[in-house]
C-alpha cells in the first residue's frame, strides 16, 4: 500500500472514529444540570437527591450513579444489582429490583450505556415489580418529559389533545408555559391518531379518552399499562379504582376523581392522560400538574381534594 | 521431555509432605488471592506462591504458569476494560457499538482487569506448584473417604492436570519428530486433541479404580503411607495463612475500589499483611536443607 494510500485509510478511519462519538479523555461538557434521585417504594420514600452541574461528554447514569453511592453490579457491570447496601432480592415470593427512568421514562437499557446529559433527571427507584415489570411512563420527572432540556434543537412537538371543554386544555397549556414548555392544543379528532412524532397529553374525561389506543391500555393490568389504577365501569358513569403494588384494588374513586398518569405505546414518544371520570375529575386532574404533586409519583389520582399516589400504599 | 507441570518427585523438604499438608499450604495462598482484591496483599501473596514454588524445587512450574497468565492476563485486562463500563477518568471515548454497546474505556478498568488478572495469575501459579509437587496418588488416597463413591470426581480433580502435562509434552515430542515434510501441528490442535484425550485417561483411570474395588475404602492391612516429618510445618503454616487472611478479612485490611476512582487502602497493616505471606510462607523452609523424609 502506497504512503499517500496508507495516509487516506488514516484519515478516513479518524474522521469515522470521531463521528461515531470516539476520541481521547471525557469530552466536551454538556450545559445544564443533571439531578440524580433515588428513591424506594414507588418514589414514597426518597433516599438521595442531588445534581451535577456540566456534566462531560462521556458521563452516564452508572458512572454519576457511582459517584454518589455505593454500588454493586451484576451482568458485566450493566445491570445495579444493589444501592447504599439496599439490595435486589426475592422476599415471600415477591421480586424487588432498582430500576431507573430518564426524563420520565424508563430506560430500555442498561444503565451503562445511557449518556447523561446536562438537563437530564435521573430517577432510580427500588420497587416491587412481581405485578408489574415494566412502567414505560411515570409522572414523577415533571416537567419532563415535556421540557426536554437536554434535547437540543431536537425536541418533539408537545400536543394538547383536548376532549372536553375548553377550559381545562388551556389550563393543562398555562400550566405546561410556566415550566417552559411550548404547547399546541389539537382538536378532537386527533384523538384517533396516535403520534409517533409527538408528545401528547390527553386531557378529558375518562368515556372520551378512553377511545385512544394508547390511553385504552389502561383498561388492562398494571403489568401492561404500568399504571396502578384503572376505570370501572358504575352505574351512573365511571369509576377510578386505586390500586395497589400487587395489583389489588384499595379504593374505588366515584365522582370527581381524577387521574394523571403516563402511558407508552412500543418507542413511541409518552402520553399522559389528565382525565377524571367527569368534568370534575379532569378539573381536578389539570389541578395536579405541578412539581409539589407529580415528584416522584408514578401516577397520581385525586378525589375529594385528597392526593392519592398509586399505587396507593407505595 | 516431561511438562514442568507433571508431577515428579523433587526432594527437598516440600519433597515428601503428605497431600493433606502440600495441600492446605498451597490452597492457602489461593485463599489468599481469593480473599483480597487489594494489588498490595496480591503482590504478598504472589511473592509467597513464587517463595513456596521455589522452596519445593519447582521453579519450572512457576514459569510455565507465569507464561500462560501473562497471555490470559492481556486478555482479562482488555475484555475488563471494554466491558466494565465504569470509573471516572477515562481514557478513551470508544462510542456507542451495535451489540457491545457503549465502549468507553477507564483507566479504573484497566487497573481492575489487572487486579483480576493477578488473582489468576497467583491462583494459577499455586495450583502449578501443587501439580508439579504433590503425588497424584497421594491425593486420591487422600480423597478416597471424601469420594469414595465417584472414583470419576476423584480420578478428574487429582489426575486431569499432571496427566493433560504429560500427555502435552508427548503430543509435542511426537509432532516434532514427524519430520521436516510434515505440516505444523497448530497449537489449536494440540489443545483440542489434548483435552479430548485427557478427559478419556481420566475415565480409563476411574474405571481401573472402580474395578480394583476403589469404592470398597482401603485394605485393612492398608496402613498409612509414611510422609515426611516436616509435613506439620507446612501444615501449620498453611492454617497460619488462613488464620491471618481471615483475620485480615474481618478486621478490615486490604480493602480495595475500583469504582468511582481507584481506592487503595495502603495502611501499615496491609503492608504488613502484604509481608507476613510470603514470610509465612518461607517459614517451613527455614532451617532445612537437602532431602528429608
Amino acid at each position: 500500500m502506497s504512503r499517500r494510500r496508507s495516509t487516506t485509510v488514516a484519515a478516513a478511519v479518524s474522521l469515522a472514529a470521531a463521528a461515531a462519538g470516539c476520541g481521547f479523555g471525557p469530552g466536551e461538557s454538556t450545559s445544564g444540570e443533571v439531578t440524580l434521585t433515588v428513591t424506594r417504594d414507588y418514589g414514597a420514600n426518597v433516599l438521595i437527591e442531588t445534581s451535577e452541574e456540566d456534566p462531560a461528554e462521556s458521563e452516564t447514569v452508572i458512572r454519576f450513579l457511582d459517584r454518589e453511592t455505593e454500588l454493586t453490579t451484576r451482568y458485566g457491570g450493566g445491570f445495579v444489582q444493589s444501592i447504599d447496601g439496599i439490595s435486589g432480592t426475592v422476599a415471600d415470593g415477591r421480586s424487588i429490583d432498582w430500576f431507573f427512568f430518564v426524563n420520565g421514562i424508563e430506560s430500555p437499557r442498561g444503565a451503562a450505556d445511557v449518556p447523561a446529559h446536562g438537563g437530564d433527571r435521573i430517577w432510580w427507584d427500588y420497587r416491587d415489580w412481581t405485578d408489574a415489570l415494566r412502567t414505560p411512563a411515570v409522572v414523577g420527572s415533571w416537567p419532563e418529559p415535556f421540557a426536554q432540556v437536554s434535547a437540543g434543537t431536537e425536541r418533539l412537538p408537545v400536543r394538547v389533545v383536548c376532549l372536553t371543554v375548553r377550559r381545562p386544555c388551556s389550563d393543562t397549556v398555562e400550566r405546561l408555559a410556566a415550566e417552559g414548555v411550548d404547547a399546541s392544543i389539537e382538536p378532537r379528532r386527533a384523538v384517533a391518531h396516535a403520534d409517533a412524532e409527538a408528545l401528547r397529553v390527553l386531557v378529558g374525561p375518562w368515556a372520551r379518552v378512553r377511545s385512544d389506543r394508547v390511553a385504552a391500555t389502561l383498561e388492562h393490568e398494571p403489568a401492561t399499562s404500568g399504571v396502578f389504577a384503572r376505570f370501572e365501569r358504575a352505574a351512573s358513569g365511571w369509576r377510578l379504582a386505586a390500586l395497589d403494588e400487587s395489583a389489588a384494588p384499595v379504593e374505588r374513586l366515584g365522582a370527581g376523581a381524577g387521574l394523571v398518569a403516563g402511558l407508552r405505546a412500543g418507542d413511541d414518544p409518552a402520553t399522559w392522560l389528565v382525565t377524571g371520570t367527569d368534568g370534575a375529575g379532569v378539573e381536578a386532574a389539570v389541578g395536579l400538574l405541578r412539581t409539589d404533586s407529580l415528584a416522584h409519583r408514578y401516577a397520581i389520582a385525586s378525589a375529594g381534594g385528597h392526593e392519592i399516589p398509586l399505587p396507593e400504599g407505595g | 521431555m516431561s511438562s514442568p507441570l507433571a508431577y515428579a518427585p523433587r526432594g527437598g523438604p516440600f519433597g515428601g509432605v503428605g497431600a493433606g499438608a502440600a495441600s492446605l499450604y498451597l490452597g492457602a495462598l489461593a485463599v489468599a488471592a481469593f480473599a483480597f482484591s487489594n494489588p498490595i496483599v496480591l503482590a504478598g501473596a504472589g511473592a509467597a506462591v513464587v517463595v513456596a514454588g521455589l522452596g519445593a524445587r519447582a521453579a519450572a512450574a512457576l514459569a510455565a504458569s507465569a507464561r500462560l497468565s501473562l497471555g490470559l492476563g492481556v486478555l482479562i485486562v482488555a475484555v475488563n476494560a471494554i466491558t466494565a463500563q465504569r470509573g471516572d477518568t477515562i481514557l478513551v471515548r470508544g462510542g456507542e457499538v451495535p451489540v457491545l454497546g457503549q465502549i468507553d474505556v477507564s483507566a479504573e478498568a484497566l487497573v481492575e482487569g489487572g487486579v483480576l488478572a493477578l488473582r489468576i495469575a497467583v491462583v494459577l501459579a499455586a495450583f502449578a506448584v501443587h501439580s508439579a509437587c504433590v503425588d497424584p496418588d497421594r491425593m486420591l488416597r487422600m480423597l478416597r473417604p471424601l469420594a469414595r463413591h465417584s472414583a470419576l470426581t476423584a480420578t478428574l480433580i487429582t489426575r486431569l492436570v499432571p496427566l493433560a502435562a504429560a500427555d502435552h509434552a508427548r503430543l509435542r515430542e511426537a509432532a516434532a519428530l514427524r519430520g521436516p515434510a510434515a505440516a505444523p501441528a497448530g497449537r489449536a490442535a494440540l489443545v483440542r486433541r489434548l483435552v479430548a484425550g485427557s478427559l478419556d485417561r481420566a475415565v480409563d483411570v476411574a474405571a481401573a479404580l472402580e474395578l480394583r474395588g476403589y469404592a470398597r475404602g482401603a485394605p485393612r492391612d492398608a496402613g498409612p503411607r509414611p510422609t515426611s516429618r516436616h509435613s506439620w510445618r507446612f501444615a501449620a503454616a498453611g492454617a497460619a495463612i488462613v488464620a491471618v487472611v481471615l483475620v485480615a478479612r474481618l478486621g478490615g485490611i486490604g480493602d480495595f475500589d475500583a469504582y468511582p476512582t481507584i481506592s487503595i487502602a495502603a495502611s501499615g497493616w496491609t503492608l504488613a499483611l502484604a509481608t507476613a505471606l510470603p514470610l509465612l510462607a518461607a517459614a517451613p523452609f527455614l532451617g532445612l536443607r537437602g532431602r528429608h523424609g
